[in-house]
């Protein structure tokens, strides 16, 4: 008995797929630690851990794997993600990248599918928009509590976004006032309220997307999606949204602008290594103070799920 | 330095059913691909395919030697295409069938031939040969005309289901 033995069913080959995929997570707090971790237990093999922030006591009541050592030592969470999925699989490749998404493009456009769970509609449409470029399938998580006058409304989507099918603008995730809403708090997503379980929900949600993407289990295939979550309800359905765009092209992203602007095959030669990537978590985390006390317009903890 | 090639199913699908089409006279078609690139960690260059144009009827000509061979004119066309969107330009056609196809020699002597002049027009990208069977592909990219052309190390058909095929070691 091997240990992906009772998943079998997800095809003859469904061990080496998933041990072959490498997986980005953009945000490795609530929602990005949960998914981490289910994705080491699936047998995902290939992990990209992007998360320049560190474990703080306001993170323990929803960071899965978290503990009180970690916040009092100032822990990073990609150190955290990576020792939780080493536990599972220590044979797992895992990059860790403690730094804002944007400097760890070399990294994530290895990727074969990228999951987010960031909070800011810009990064948000910026991750999908970088994730159409490069041609990788982009799972977004988000979830908010919303207060309707003195009772509480938690909700929260998850939606894949693949070339050629809707984007988060097409299904309304990222708009123009969700955009305007944030510029005028200067790209601040606020700190906005967190709990574990719709976490959770979204983060299996989101396994589930990519486990149908990568190793189908059944004829109905997916390519495009976007699931709701009413944590009042209980309930998660499918957004009328994807019924209505059907299999309309995305007017936002053309396919005629894939790969890096100005990609030049001829500076190959001179070209130096790439962003700094630590490979354990000491060597990370003073990475990180030395380049947040010479960045400091990244002092600011990103925002995350 | 390895490459991968990534496209949607839909670009893959449109070009199978365009060279499965019967041409007049030849006895296959070819056509062009462009597509853009990125540079990814561990040595990593992403080719990304943009879109897929035929060749036209009219810019075959005949040969009873090879399976196709095209003029000048079609050559114009993708290199005119290639240079107004930066793009790098691979060569493809398809030999049917299942698995993971390889080239003929023809096939690879033909292209050591016209393949390096595609960087007199767009010397920034990689530029090659792509072989298509109904399920899989085998492609050759050049980094450089007089650099020797490498397999692509592996297909991306980024859809539903995401595929990887034509691995190369």
């Amino acid at each position: 008995m091997s240990r992906l033995d009772r998943q079998s069913f997800l095809g003859a080959d469904s061990d080496r797929t998933l041990n072959e995929l490498t997986v980005g997570y953009v945000g490795l707090g609530g929602g990005g630690s949960h998914v981490a971790q289910q994705a080491a237990h699936l047998g995902i093999g290939g992990h990209v851990l992007v998360d320049g922030d560190i474990v703080e006591d306001t993170n323990l009541n929803r960071l899965v794997s978290g503990t009180a050592k970690d916040a009092k030592d100032k822990r990073l969470k990609v150190d955290v993600a990576a020792r939780t999925i080493k536990a599972v699989n220590p044979s797992a490749r895992v990059k860790m990248c403690p730094v804002p998404w944007q400097q760890a493009l070399e990294e994530l456009k290895g990727c074969d599918v990228i999951i987010g769970g960031l909070d800011s509609v810009v990064a948000k449409d910026d991750l999908d928009r970088f994730c159409r470029r490069h041609l990788i399938p982009y799972i977004d998580m988000g979830m908010d509590v919303h207060d309707t006058g003195g009772a509480y409304l938690i909700a929260g989507q998850v939606v894949l976004s693949s070339p050629g099918c809707p984007c988060l603008r097409c299904f309304g995730v990222v708009t123009e006032d969700g955009l305007a809403q944030e510029a005028k708090r200067y790209g601040a997503a606020g700190s906005r309220p967190q709990v574990v379980w719709p976490n959770g929900v979204l983060a299996s949600l989101a396994i589930g997307l990519l486990t149908q993407l990568v190793t189908p289990w059944h004829r109905g295939g997916v390519s495009s999606a976007y699931l709701e979550y009413d944590g009042n309800k209980n309930t998660v359905r499918s957004s009328p949204r994807v019924a209505m765009l059907g299999d309309r092209p995305c007017p936002h992203t053309s396919a005629l602008e894939t790969g890096d602007v100005r990609f030049d095959i001829r500076g190959d030669s001179k070209r130096k290594p790439s962003s700094p990537v630590a490979a354990d978590g000491a060597a990370a985390q003073g990475a990180t103070r030395r380049l947040l006390r010479k960045l400091g317009i990244f002092l600011r903890p990103a925002p995350e799920t | 330095m390895k490459f991968t090639f990534k496209a949607t199913p839909a670009l893959f699908a449109r070009a199978r059913q365009d060279l499965a089409r019967k041409h007049p006279f030849a006895h296959e078609r070819v056509g062009f691909v462009f597509a853009g690139c990125a540079r990814a960690d561990d040595d990593l260059i992403v080719i990304t395919a943009r879109d897929y144009m035929p060749v036209d009827d009219e810019d075959y000509i005949r040969n009873p030697n090879v399976g196709a061979m095209i003029g000048s004119g079609a050559m114009r066309k993708g290199l005119q295409r290639a240079y107004a969107t930066r793009s790098a330009l691979f060569h493809i056609h398809t030999h049917g069938g299942r698995g993971t196809p390889e080239f003929s020699s023809v096939d690879l002597k033909d292209a050591q031939n016209f393949v390096p002049s595609f960087f007199n027009v767009v010397p920034a990208m990689p530029h090659g040969l792509i072989v298509l069977s109904n399920d899989s592909a085998r492609g050759r990219v050049w980094g450089a005309p007089k650099k020797k052309p490498v397999y692509i190390h592996r297909f991306v058909s980024v859809g539903s289901p995401l595929v990887r095929y034509g691995e190369v070691a």
